[in-house]
């Protein structure tokens, strides 16, 4: 399976301003003080070498969406935040090279920031697509429409061309797709939200965005250390400190890095992959977390396999 | 490896004193001793000091445990954190614990 994270910013859609980018080049300027370089393929190679990555690159601002390339031909994709507008573009040159209009989406709740790519997916208004719509959620086909209503946006949903379906599961039974194995877990957020599980020939991705693990409820994680266990790669809720999330940031939803290591190590998963970064976080900050992240699995990991901690950011891939 | 714990009542304080690690294996443990401590300040009216320096580190769990003492003892029963070793204060920079409980450097001092 290859993963492909459109979106990884929670909440809020954010782009950087002005300010930011010249930083940016400033640190790079500075870092290349003295050297020439025969041509842009040469000083990329100097800045990818040298520079880290809150300065040569960008995590990025688009809201969750994931897509798991390694169904037998459908396209599957995990939430439609606002990263879903460049998966539609790109699902569109890759079905001129022949992959089939065939999408499955996978929604881990029905907010905002998790749908509000909808209404600007190209492929929705294909006559020879198909678009299949899973969800705990009763009522997620009623926060498409609503979304699509003239108050919020100006073309309603049954202008579509595209044929949809809505399919609720329930979690504890698990469906196939497309060669695929899915499963859902609930998880404690505002108006519910699920986790999925996704697995193939022995290689397992997991998704748990908005999910927060509450210091009452601590007993009930066990479940989702059978959720995450062995797992190839858990793309988590990493939105906030421990600190902020039992104290200001309490009931809001979301959770830390570190109790994603600590779910994570006693699941026995090989990588983590800290996603739904907070939208007031610059570059530097979103990295100094996973710098802090990386140490604290070192700090607690004792004589146990070393769990790999990655930052998703918008572009990144992942093979599993 | 075990989770130890001993109380004793120093200068009209009560030290609870972890020993070993503070994990998924041992949180509730710990979890126990600290609520029970809590009570036992509580009713002598002193404040509660935890004597980190036995303690190897704490996961989140540990941590969350701590915040679940803090709110059983509410205001009135103080909850100081003394002499965690490098490790520990690596682990309360990183969850911003250090912004949400007093740590000191020593059992004995107040700073």
């Amino acid at each position: 399976m290859l993963v492909r994270f459109w979106g990884t910013r929670g909440s809020l859609p954010v782009a950087q301003q002005a300010g930011a980018i010249q930083a940016k080049i400033a640190q790079a300027l500075v870092a290349g003080s003295g050297r020439t370089f025969a041509d842009v393929a040469e000083a990329d190679a100097f800045a990818r070498a040298n520079l880290d990555f809150a300065t040569y690159g960008a995590y990025g601002g688009a809201t969750s969406c994931v897509e798991i390339e390694g169904a037998d031909s459908a396209f599957l994709v995990c939430d439609m935040g606002s990263g879903l507008r460049e998966f539609g573009i790109d699902s569109f040159r890759r079905i001129a090279g022949g992959h089939a209009p065939v999408y499955h989406f996978f929604l881990s709740h029905l907010h905002w920031d998790h749908i509000m790519g909808f209404p600007f997916f190209g492929p929705a208004f294909n006559p020879a697509a198909t678009i299949v719509i899973h969800a705990g959620h009763e009522d997620a086909e009623i926060a498409l429409r609503r979304q699509q209503e003239e108050i919020s946006f100006p073309v309603p949903f049954d202008w579509l061309r595209a044929k949809f379906e809505f399919v609720v599961h329930k979690p504890g039974e698990p469906f196939e797709v497309d060669g695929v194995t899915v499963s859902l877990c609930a998880q404690h957020h505002s108006h519910d939200s699920y986790g999925y599980r996704f697995e193939r020939e022995g290689r397992s991705v997991v998704y748990s965005t908005d999910s927060e693990h509450k210091i009452d409820t601590m007993d009930a994680e066990a479940a989702f250390e059978a959720f995450f266990a062995n797992a190839d790669l858990v793309i988590c809720d990493t939105m906030y400190s421990l600190g902020d999330t039992v104290s200001l940031k309490q009931d809001w939803g979301h959770s830390s890095n570190i109790v994603a290591v600590d779910l994570c190590r006693a699941a026995r998963a090989k990588t983590l992959a800290l996603f739904h970064h907070e939208p007031t976080y610059t570059d530097q900050d979103i990295q100094r977390m996973h710098a802090e992240t990386v140490r604290y699995e070192e700090l607690v990991r004792a004589d146990r396999p070393a769990l790999e901690v990655i930052c998703a950011y918008d572009g990144l891939e992942v093979a599993v | 490896m075990d989770l130890g714990w001993r109380v004793r009542e120093a200068g009209g304080r009560l030290v609870g004193e972890p020993t070993g690690r503070v994990d998924e294996t041992t949180w509730e443990a710990f979890s126990a001793h600290l609520t029970a401590a809590v009570h036992q300040a509580a009713a002598a009216g002193t404040p509660l000091i935890i004597d980190m320096s036995g303690l190897d580190y704490m996961s989140s769990r540990g941590l969350r445990a701590l915040t679940i003492a803090r709110r059983e003892a509410g205001e009135a029963t103080p909850i100081t954190l003394a002499a965690p070793n490098d490790r520990m204060r690596e682990i309360f920079a990183i969850s911003r614990y250090d912004k949400l409980f007093k740590i000191v450097d020593d059992v004995d001092s107040d700073a």
